[in-house]
């Protein structure tokens, strides 16, 4: 039994440890990749995310999955960071990784992209 | 055993009694609300039912039912294998704004795929493609509409659709007839570019709806929306010709059901641009300020707007020297002025009935005063006019939604009086009108609309103009269309031959001029090619106007005269168009045009070409634009075949003028950079600079009996730079 609890616990811990890790950027063709997790819930918070980051400088693509909540961006190293984009996509409302999102901007979204109640009812 | 026989008693008594089978269900939306009215249809067979008041139907079929297509208004069209064993649960899911899908798309024109007219929409998208200040220079990067200066003076644009003038085109703004009557000829910059949020482009006889003046085509332009419009949206925009302009938008919830949008414009241009020298500004002094304000209530059953919009537009042209204010009729240098004045006051009322999208009850109204004070060297020109418009549309299915009709009742007082040189115009004109209009649409693959309206001209009597549209889906990728209809307008011919008044002819109008009517048979056929793993969109349309009766403004019997009257004898324009669009890459799209037009009319008892018409054009516009348009390039290139020119040959023999112009190109070309609050843009028009050479006969003679500056044939202003930023602030929906 208790071998047993141990073992949800570890499990429990590194699931833990998985979602709240950050990507590590990886070099690509045409500069880093990095894939940060957001609470994005909707496809207008695609949008709204992807909008954003077309204008950040030294992003060159930015595209957001929303079943899995995961933005992949590919940017040029010598312009910008991983935590200068994760920064931005907090600027926008969501959460980005472990950088907490803007609360101001948050209030300021549309009805479907707060996330709580609601969320999953908006998941398509 | 007895249950045996009894189970196939029972069957026996069903199949003989329901000749079959029997269908049973309920149609919902996607918030599990029933459908009422939607239409089940038994694929490849007429046999088809209709929901009830809850969404629930029953089909019987003699044959075995295999799928069932079930469709509705504002939905889309399913097809779903039948159940014959269990009540079915069939939800249909609503039409998503095909507008609002496009505009993120390197694309930004495109043809409404299921519309049984010909009809494209311009979006916003594609007009930030020119910087475009007004309406006339919105179909820069439009293949289907031509536009081109009327005269070497008053600088005004002029559209031309299907080969013939821009008059012959019903101008609507948000389905109310807009740019007609006395703005007809300048009222295309009446609209500032940056109030546009899309424009359809119809080509060939339009609906009835919105009345009888749409001879070639329609045009309807939608302004920014009170309810879905930027918070704020400036624009400021300056050419190398010393040109500017500003323009302002805002829009704001007022509570959860009012909204309301400013649109304000001004522009000023007061320089003195002569570049060929021949004494004459190339382009006018100008300065305009416009302004909308309205106001709109959107509730679950009623939807109403109201607006107004006031306007003073001034033009100063002429000889160099001549400005605002001076007396045309004493001054030295010679002048051309307009100081056209207009208010207007608009709306809308539409009944819905919830859950009844194919149902409505829609009344548009709109009431103007337009006052222009020109001068033509020392000719004057007044015209006042009165408009008031009202159109009543009802709407509602014939049993099911296969089955649409519109029907309703117009009634339009046109006052107008006007004052030339010494003669003195004046009518009021009062027509009613009723039509009905009746669309069948058993699904994608076909449509048809038939219609037809009579109005009572108080001046004309009675006045029929039947339309009827069809479209045909002959496979996924390929459609055809097909209209015909017949239109009427009357003629304002004075202030439609303004482009001829610089000069030193004498106006003779002959007779009283008749409405002018005529005929438009036309269609088209759009196809989708795969070509290297992408679309090659191509259309092909050809139509045919004939006119049973046109005013001829004739410049061609006497250089000395223009003569107005009807026509006695045959007037016809075939228009052949071949468009293709090609997306080279996801940034990349090509957009290539060739158009043959054979324009003759009836001229001093001869059939002869129209003057200023090519018979061959090409168009040929590369856009480039990166996702949400931070970076944004785009070239255009005209090509104009040669055009036939007014008969000068009693002129005398060094003012005479060729009787063909040359062949020319006209390039535009723009580039942007998107930001978050908006944009900046740097742009070239005419940039090879082509002008026509000398535009003015005897420029130094203007009071003279041969000066003429209305043998316009190319550009008069050589290239042009200009710059402008655009900011806006989003609006926040909750």
């Amino acid at each position: 039994m208790k071998t047993l609890k141990s073992l949800i616990l570890v499990v429990l811990a590194l699931s833990c440890y998985q979602t709240s890790a950050q990507q590590e950027p990886v070099k690509v063709a045409g500069g880093n990749k990095v894939e940060i997790k957001t609470s994005a819930v909707c496809n207008m918070c695609k949008e709204a995310i992807e909008y954003d980051l077309a204008f950040e400088k030294g992003v060159k693509s930015a595209e957001l999955d929303v079943p899995s909540k995961i933005v992949t961006v590919v940017y040029n190293p010598k312009k910008t960071d991983a935590n200068k984009i994760r920064k931005r996509i907090a600027k926008v409302g969501y959460h980005a990784d472990n950088v907490k999102r803007d609360s101001l901007a948050y209030e300021k979204l549309p009805f479907c992209c707060k996330d709580g109640e609601h969320e999953g009812e908006h998941d398509r | 055993m007895t249950f045996k026989l009894f189970v196939f008693i029972i069957l026996f008594a069903l199949s003989s009694n329901g000749f079959g089978q029997s269908i049973t269900g309920v149609v919902v939306d996607q918030e599990q609300q029933p459908l009422i009215g939607a239409t089940i249809l038994e694929l490849g067979t007429q046999n088809g039912t209709v929901t009830d008041i809850n969404g629930r139907f029953q089909l019987i079929s003699k044959t075995e039912i295999k799928k069932l297509i079930i469709s509705f208004t504002g939905f889309k069209t399913d097809t779903v294998a039948a159940n014959l064993t269990e009540p079915m649960r069939i939800t249909l899911e609503e039409n998503v704004s095909e507008l609002g899908e496009v505009v993120v798309k390197a694309s930004a024109t495109f043809l409404d795929p299921l519309e049984s007219k010909h009809i494209e929409i311009i979006t916003e998208a594609e007009l930030n493609k020119a910087a475009c200040c007004n309406l006339s220079e919105s179909f820069e990067t439009n293949a289907s509409v031509d536009v081109s200066y009327t005269d070497a003076v008053s600088g005004a644009k002029t559209i031309r659709m299907l080969g013939l003038d821009g008059r012959y085109v019903q101008i609507n703004r948000e389905n109310t007839p807009h740019i007609r009557g006395l703005i007809g000829r300048y009222g295309l910059g009446y609209i500032p570019g940056t109030w546009i949020q899309s424009i359809d482009v119809g080509k060939g006889s339009g609906t009835i709806v919105n009345g009888y003046e749409s001879m070639t085509g329609q045009l309807n332009v939608e302004l920014k929306k009170p309810e879905n419009s930027e918070t704020l949206y400036l624009n400021s925009y300056a050419n190398s010709f010393g040109r500017i302009e500003v323009n302002a938008n805002h829009a704001r919830d007022l509570s959860d059901q009012w909204s309301t949008a400013f649109l304000l414009h001004a522009d000023y241009f007061g320089s003195e641009i002569d570049q060929n020298d021949d004494g004459f500004l190339d382009l006018p002094k100008s300065r305009q300020f416009n302004l909308m304000n309205r106001y709109k209530f959107m509730g679950d059953r009623l939807r109403s707007q109201i607006g107004i919009q006031v306007m003073r537009d001034e033009k100063a042209g002429g000889q160099l020297g001549y400005g605002f204010g001076d007396d045309f009729q004493t001054s030295g240098p010679y002048g051309f002025m307009n100081r056209t004045t207009r208010v207007e006051v608009f709306g809308k009322t539409g009944v819905l009935f919830p859950h009844k999208p194919y149902k409505g009850w829609g009344f548009i109204y709109s009431g103007s005063y337009t006052d222009i004070d020109a001068g033509f060297g020392r000719n004057e020109y007044l015209g006042t006019e009165k408009t008031g418009y009202i159109n009543s549309i009802y709407q509602n299915v014939l049993g099911n939604s296969f089955h649409q009709y519109k029907a309703g009742a117009s009634f339009l007082i046109d006052d107008f009086e006007e004052i030339y040189a010494d003669s003195a115009f004046s009518r009021q004109e009062v027509v009613p009108g009723i039509y009905f209009e009746y669309a069948y649409l058993p699904g994608e693959k076909f449509s048809f609309i038939a219609g037809s309206r009579v109005d009572f001209h108080n001046l004309y009597g009675k006045l029929y103009s039947p339309r009827v549209h069809t479209r045909y889906q002959l496979s996924d990728q390929t459609s055809i269309r097909i209209a015909v209809g017949r239109g009427y307008r009357v003629a304002n011919p004075v202030i439609e031959s303004s482009n001829v008044l610089v000069s030193s002819r004498q106006l003779v109008i002959h007779e009283a001029p008749e409405p002018e009517v005529s005929w438009n048979l036309g269609g088209s056929l759009v196809t989708n090619l795969k070509l290297g793993g992408e679309d090659l969109n191509l259309v092909f349309d050809y139509f045919y106007t004939t006119f049973e009766n046109q005013l001829i403004y004739d410049v061609d019997q006497s250089s000395d005269n223009l003569f107005i009257y009807n026509i006695n004898g045959n007037s016809y324009a075939h228009s052949f168009q071949v468009e293709s669009k090609y997306a080279l890459s996801q940034f990349i799209e090509l957009k290539a045009a060739y158009k043959l037009y054979h324009v003759k009319t009836t001229i001093a008892g001869r059939l002869q070409e129209v003057p200023f018409v090519s018979r061959d054009r090409f168009f040929f516009n590369a856009s480039y634009a990166t996702k949400y348009d931070r970076w944004k390039a785009d070239v255009t290139v005209h090509w104009y075949g040669s055009k036939r020119l007014p008969d000068t040959s009693d002129k005398p023999i060094e003012l005479r003028r060729q009787t063909q112009s040359p062949d020319y190109f006209h390039i535009n070309a723009q580039v942007s950079r998107g930001y978050r609050w908006g944009s900046i843009y740097l742009g070239s028009e005419n940039l090879f600079g082509f002008t026509q050479d000398d535009p003015i006969i005897d420029p130094g003679n203007p009071f003279g009996e041969n000066f003429d500056a209305s043998i316009v044939w190319g550009p008069i202003l050589g290239r042009m730079i200009y710059a402008g930023v655009k900011y806006k602030i989003k609006r926040v929906n909750n």
